[in-house]
């Protein structure tokens, strides 16, 4: 499981970038992309953006 | 029969039981289990991993014992409130057993910290949460306290039929009982608030309400907190905290385990600048006023610590969580007298601060943390290799002391070179940071002895090139030489190598990069009685520290070292290094500029690949990450070469 980008809301602005611990975001095309073999699931991503284009699929409660 | 830990591995009477040695692995949450409370068969196969590896005594994780989760503080809890639960409950019991260990089982309403799936948590009363995932509190009606204790008690006999040798409840650190224990978050004004004596109460219900109920049939202790470190904020005294394990042993706890700290405390209890044995005299202070045994965890990570501790009559039973999460199989190791082989815990509170993101606990130092039941995994063994190749390693660090270990172990065979005349790589910087920071010179004995026992040519003192080793026969290369320092721009960058293995040659320093390499290198310089300035190009910095350690880095950087977020070096002019700033541009005077940037050393693969049929990149060569980035891909990679 990874955190979900929305292609459309995402402006590739690089806030989640900045906040990911294991470098898993990388930019491609202008869009936020997440590999999934960096990803380690602590859901930083979501609460940096701010277009709300990062969905976690699993339940969080510690924001960064 | 073990002449190096007598008093760890001799037998422990705790009420009606004895316990054949004098370790006891703590209650430990790892959210392995399901998320409606039932044990997992990753649960089991840890627990189990946990009593193979000797221990006399091994917990579980605390289980929530009421049906609405208003105690659930974890998502991969275990639960107790129902009889559905007792199969599972029963694995693990008999998991432990089987390998001579007494099963304890743990009841914990996590309290302030609970309802983690609800919109509130329960307090004696309502007293704001300052950490940012607690729920908002409701204060407990009488009805509320009466249904805590019921649970208790329910749960405790449902442990004893799930075949549990002790029950042991957890009061500590904000959870439910440790609530109203302290003064600073109870403020009642019945009979369950007032003088410490009537805070205990609900500590002292549940524990007579389940003696009453079990006698003999299991035996019965508590976790407190000796220390609540909470002054600034009305918490108890230390008399106060002494006065409820003396309570606690009236109520009938037949032994009690002495905790330091609430998750809220601001200061650091369980982190590395706290030096091993710190808090025994908190232990001593409760072995003083109870006369039933004295468990401790905090900061006791070596068989030598904790039996010079039980020698000194500061406990009776050394208790172990972080360093048993590093490898149960520390007490057999320390029986045997192999200490060197014992998988040191380096207390980066990885484990710790996955439990905040609710994931499973990840263990920097052991890739195989909730493996241990998966077959080849490496916890009892790997694979063999399929076609035994001949490996290059280049990288004497973690990243490739691990590949080599791994690799070797599955029947490859392995030459690791090192560039320096030591190995360690980035390990023997982040040795020199901090005081306790010298506790990772343990892992790297640790890894270059795992290296030395499965068999690995180490060559230190040199660098090969594609064309020294192309002649040697090497199947694959496996690159793992770590980051390379990134300048912003051509100018006389000094790298956190070079700064921190030569004589230091200035009084004012600006480091640029403030994640955690930057921090480091920045907290390094302050302890030299460097002035500096950390530059970050981010709004905040240390986005790769574990908050764990990040809070304290801030704290010691505030006032020491000049931070400026949003901040991008331009040009450096007339020996000044100026900086573009969301104030403008600056211009900053320093005798020692130092760059902290990290890239990865991707373009070197193709000279390599030009000679070599299979080449590798892992670790901060791949992408600069932390240590257990590092050691996990290496691990991983290892695993299926």
């Amino acid at each position: 499981m990874v955190p979900a980008i929305a292609e459309d809301k995402c402006t590739g602005c690089g806030r989640c970038l900045e906040v990911c611990p294991p470098r898993a975001i990388t930019l491609e095309g202008g869009k936020a992309r997440v590999e999934e073999e960096f990803c380690e699931e602590c859901g930083f991503c979501a609460p940096a953006c701010p277009e709300g284009a990062i969905e976690i699929p699993w339940p969080i409660y510690c924001s960064s | 029969m073990t002449p190096g830990y007598p008093h760890i591995f001799s037998p422990l009477r705790i009420g009606p039981l004895t316990a054949k040695n004098r370790v006891k692995y703590a209650a430990t949450e790892t959210n392995f289990n399901f998320r409606d409370g039932y044990v997992s068969d990753k649960e089991v196969a840890y627990m189990e991993a946990q009593a193979e590896g000797g221990a006399g005594i091994v917990t579980t994780q605390g289980a929530y014992p009421d049906p609405k989760g208003e105690g659930k503080g974890f998502m991969g809890q275990m639960a107790i409130y129902d009889d559905r639960f007792l199969e599972g409950l029963s694995r693990i019991a008999e998991a432990i057993h089987r390998h001579g260990a007494l099963a304890a089982l743990q009841i914990m309403h996590c309290g302030r910290e609970g309802g983690v799936e609800l919109d509130y948590c329960l307090m004696p009363s309502p007293i704001p949460q300052r950490l940012s995932y607690f729920k908002p509190p409701r204060e407990m009606t009488k009805a509320d306290i009466r249904r805590a204790i019921r649970d208790h008690i329910e749960a405790a006999k449902r442990a004893a039929r799930a075949g549990f040798d002790i029950v042991e409840i957890s009061g500590i650190v904000g959870y439910l009982i440790s609530t109203f224990i302290s003064r600073y978050t109870n403020h009642r004004t019945d009979e369950y608030g007032g003088d410490i004596r009537s805070r205990c109460r609900l500590m002292t219900e549940i524990l007579s309400g389940i003696k009453e109920a079990l006698g003999e049939k299991v035996a019965l202790g508590i976790r407190l907190c000796g220390l609540e470190l909470l002054e600034d904020r009305g918490g108890n005294s230390l008399e106060e905290s002494l006065e409820s394990f003396r309570l606690a042993e009236e109520a009938g706890a037949d032994y009690v385990s002495v905790t330091v700290g609430w998750h809220e405390s601001s200061q650091s209890v369980i982190t590395r600048d706290v030096p091993m044995g710190h808090w025994l005299w908190v232990a001593k202070k409760v072995k003083e006023v109870v006369s039933v045994p004295v468990a401790m965890a905090f900061r006791l990570f070596t068989p030598q610590v904790a039996e010079e501790a039980i020698a000194r009559g500061d406990i009776d039973l050394w208790e172990v969580c972080r360093p048993m999460i590093a490898d149960p199989k520390l007490p057999q190791k320390a029986r045997e007298g192999r200490e060197e082989e014992i998988i040191p815990c380096v207390a980066c509170n990885l484990c710790f601060i996955r439990l905040y993101y609710h994931e499973p606990i990840m263990c920097t130092v052991r890739p195989t943390l909730g493996k241990e039941g998966e077959e080849g995994s490496g916890y009892r063994g790997f694979f063999p290799a399929k076609k035994r190749k001949k490996i290059a390693v280049l990288g004497g660090g973690p990243a490739g002391m691990e590949f080599a270990a791994v690799a070797a172990s599955r029947g490859h065979e392995v030459t690791l070179y090192e560039r320096e005349t030591r190995l360690g790589g980035s390990l023997l910087l982040a040795s020199k940071v901090e005081e306790g920071d010298r506790e990772f010179l343990r892992l790297v004995d640790h890894l270059r002895g795992e290296c030395e026992r499965k068999g690995v040519e180490v060559i230190t003192g040199e660098e090969p090139t594609p064309s020294s080793l192309a002649h040697r026969g090497f199947d694959t290369v496996v690159l793992a030489t770590g980051a390379r320092y990134i300048s912003p721009f051509e100018g006389p960058f000094l790298t956190p190598y070079e700064v921190m293995t030569g004589e230091m040659k200035g009084k004012e320093a600006i480091v640029v990069g403030g994640e955690g390499v930057g921090m480091a290198l920045a907290l390094f310089l302050v302890r030299q009685g460097v002035e500096g300035t950390l530059l970050e190009g981010g709004k905040r910095l240390g986005r790769d520290v574990n908050p764990f350690y990040l809070w304290r880095y801030l704290q010691l950087l505030k006032g020491r070292a000049r931070i400026l977020t949003s901040a991008t070096p331009l040009r450096f002019e007339e020996g000044r290094l100026v900086v573009a700033t969301p104030d403008g541009e600056e211009a900053l005077e320093a005798d020692l500029l130092i760059t902290a940037l990290r890239g990865d050393r991707g373009e070197e693969l193709s000279k390599w690949q030009e000679r070599f049929k299979e080449v590798l990149i892992i670790g901060d060569a791949r992408r600069p990450r932390r240590l257990h980035n590092a050691i996990h891909e290496a691990y991983r990679k290892a695993r299926e070469i």
